[in-house]
């Protein structure tokens, strides 16, 4: 219930970590949330409580906190745990592309449909292009085989050609046919 | 198509700004609460368990703990407006209302009344206020995972430590003396219990007719006696303290120097006790072996009627009304000095949200000193945040409420 004299000791370096280092947290956490504030303060907020739990055993803590970030997003995903509606700024059926659309506009319709995606596609989205990972490396951080990582990914992208028909366009087609999936309701 | 997914990602990262309020002090706050259940360590240790389907990825380890309603609301400042009493959680910064209660005179033996209150508890399973009418005295700890209870005979030999997120009593701390006041320190680790030889919420029938509406029916408390005869120090974790005896003086005219109910609290560092005296030097000062001390320099000018008291980094203490016939405003002192610092808006400054920001109750421009709200101040802006509804009704009638504050 209380904080033992160890835990107050670490409570400095806690506190100067989370000074330092929560805004780029918190920026890849709304990633993780597909652009919804709240709950990427919610999901930093308990990774970050998960990891001051064990403050003294860890080595690299922002490493840390990350792969606890995006375990939990996952983990949230699949139990479906505290369903949340996820907030777009932009619905993606009110901004259709027309012909020599700017690149922004284009950008707001790819953010939307980023926000569409299911919690998994977005996290492995997010590890591969924002977080520049390989492969390998992503397979380890979500403890998945590397050609999960890659099959997820090329859906993720199939998927936002799907959201964003205009994206098409710029980008070559896909393998596979994609078959259109109600919206889901994010974590 | 990767490069345009990688630039989009870039640019959501870059409009996101800082988390907002005391991030840190939240997980800490929150992280106190949880310690009493296991947590099985975060999955970093576990890389050898390769799933084969991201479908099938296990739920993190190391969250047996669950959720507290006040932590999904993570926004800088939770306001209901229109909610008066609350009925959803109000917070603002790092503080929020984890409790108030409604008071109302009820009948007792020996045509006396007793001040009862109604508690309306932050349920951590709803995020809702609950009500319960088992408790006469409630204060929350820091993180507002645990409340520390007395049952409604009072005084009472046991002290309730209430789990907010199940509504059960997680454990009694027995006590030899009668307890009558409960609270908990600022760090939550230690409760100071008020020790009374009678109830001293109990109003008598007076002689005379207070409110001058012709019947001798008003009740008052007995401003010349005080029930108070010392204060408990207790550990929460293992129920074990000190009880000190604490006779109640009197000043040069024989006049008792403390209210019926007057009970003792934690100076800011959580390292001595003090009350509040209704006579200079304003507060008394005791080490927890019950020893008279000298005020801490910090606090040798708080006025113990203002609740909000220090600010978090302790270079600021809340002052009392400085505000004219038709308007409400309070003053920022400098603890050391007593000076005022700063003139801010609110009526009565209730506790502190960040360094720079207050809870406060305050009244609508030109509307009675009753008809208040919660609002958020801010030092140097005149901006006042509603916080929730307005209260209704004169005081003492049950449209009124009176709040605890907490660290969230």
């Amino acid at each position: 219930m209380t904080m033992s004299a160890r835990d107050a000791g670490y409570e400095d370096s806690f506190r100067l970590f989370v000074e330092s280092r929560s805004a780029a947290l918190l920026r890849t956490a709304v990633l993780l949330s597909g652009g919804d504030r709240h709950a990427a303060e919610d999901l930093l907020q308990n990774a970050l409580v998960k990891a001051l739990g064990r403050w003294h055993r860890i080595d690299e803590p922002e490493a840390y906190v990350r792969q606890v970030l995006y375990r939990q997003q996952i983990g949230r995903w699949r139990l479906k745990w505290r369903r949340r509606e996820v907030s777009v700024s932009v619905p993606p059926e009110a901004k259709a592309a027309e012909d020599g659309a700017a690149a922004a506009d284009l950008r707001v319709v790819l953010r939307a449909a980023l926000g569409r995606l299911t919690a998994r596609q977005r996290t492995v989205l997010v590890l591969r292009y924002f977080e520049d990972l390989p492969e390998a490396e992503v397979a380890s951080l979500l403890g998945c085989s590397v050609g999960t990582v890659r099959s997820t990914t090329h859906r993720s992208l199939a998927r936002l050609r799907t959201l964003a028909p205009e994206l098409a366009a710029l980008a070559p087609e896909v393998d596979e046919p994609v078959h259109p999936r109600p919206v889901e309701v994010g974590p | 198509m990767d490069d345009m997914v990688r630039s989009a990602l870039r640019d959501m990262a870059e409009e996101t700004g800082p988390p907002t309020g005391d991030l840190a002090g939240r997980v800490v706050a929150a992280r106190r609460r949880r310690r009493t259940r296991t947590v099985v360590g975060a999955a970093l240790a576990t890389t050898a368990a390769v799933i084969a389907s991201v479908l099938a990825v296990p739920a993190l380890g190391g969250d047996d703990t669950p959720q507290l309603a006040s932590q999904t609301r993570t926004d800088d400042v939770v306001a209901h407006p229109k909610q008066s009493p609350p009925r959803e959680l109000i917070a603002a910064g790092r503080t929020a209302l984890a409790a108030y209660a409604i008071t109302e005179n009820v009948k007792a033996p020996q045509d006396s009344r007793i001040r009862r209150k109604t508690w309306y508890l932050l349920d951590q399973e709803s995020g809702k206020y609950v009500k319960t009418d088992k408790w006469s005295v409630v204060d929350v700890a820091p993180g507002m995972r645990t409340a520390v209870v007395l049952e409604q005979q009072l005084p009472t030999r046991r002290i309730g430590l209430l789990d907010l997120l199940t509504g059960e009593i997680e454990r009694w701390i027995p006590v030899e003396q009668g307890v009558a006041g409960v609270e908990f320190s600022p760090d939550g680790r230690k409760v100071v219990a008020t020790t009374y030889s009678e109830n001293p919420d109990r109003l008598f029938k007076l002689d005379y007719d207070l409110n001058a509406d012709g019947k001798l029916n008003d009740y008052d408390w007995d401003k010349n006696t005080s029930y108070r005869t010392g204060f408990y120090v207790l550990d929460v974790d293992s129920g074990e303290g000190s009880w000190s005896e604490v006779p109640v003086r009197h000043d040069e005219h024989g006049m008792v120097e403390v209210n019926l109910r007057q009970d003792f609290a934690f100076t800011d560092s959580g390292k001595l006790v003090y009350s509040g005296l209704m006579v200079e030097p304003g507060n008394r000062y005791y080490d927890f072996a019950g020893k008279e001390t000298s005020a801490p320099a910090n606090e040798k000018h708080l006025d113990w009627s203002v609740e909000a008291r220090l600010s978090p980094n302790g270079k600021l203490a809340a002052g009392g009304f400085a505000g004219g016939a038709r308007t409400t405003a309070s003053e920022i002192i400098d603890p050391y000095t007593g000076k005022r610092l700063h003139k801010t808006r609110g009526q009565q400054l209730l506790a502190w949200a960040d360094d720079n920001r207050l809870i406060a109750w305050d009244i609508a421009p030109d509307t009675g000193e009753f008809r208040q709200q919660l609002v958020m101040v801010t030092i140097g802006s005149d901006k006042v945040v509603p916080l929730s509804g307005f209260l209704k009704g004169t005081d003492g009638s049950s449209g009124r409420w009176s709040p605890v504050f907490t660290t969230r």
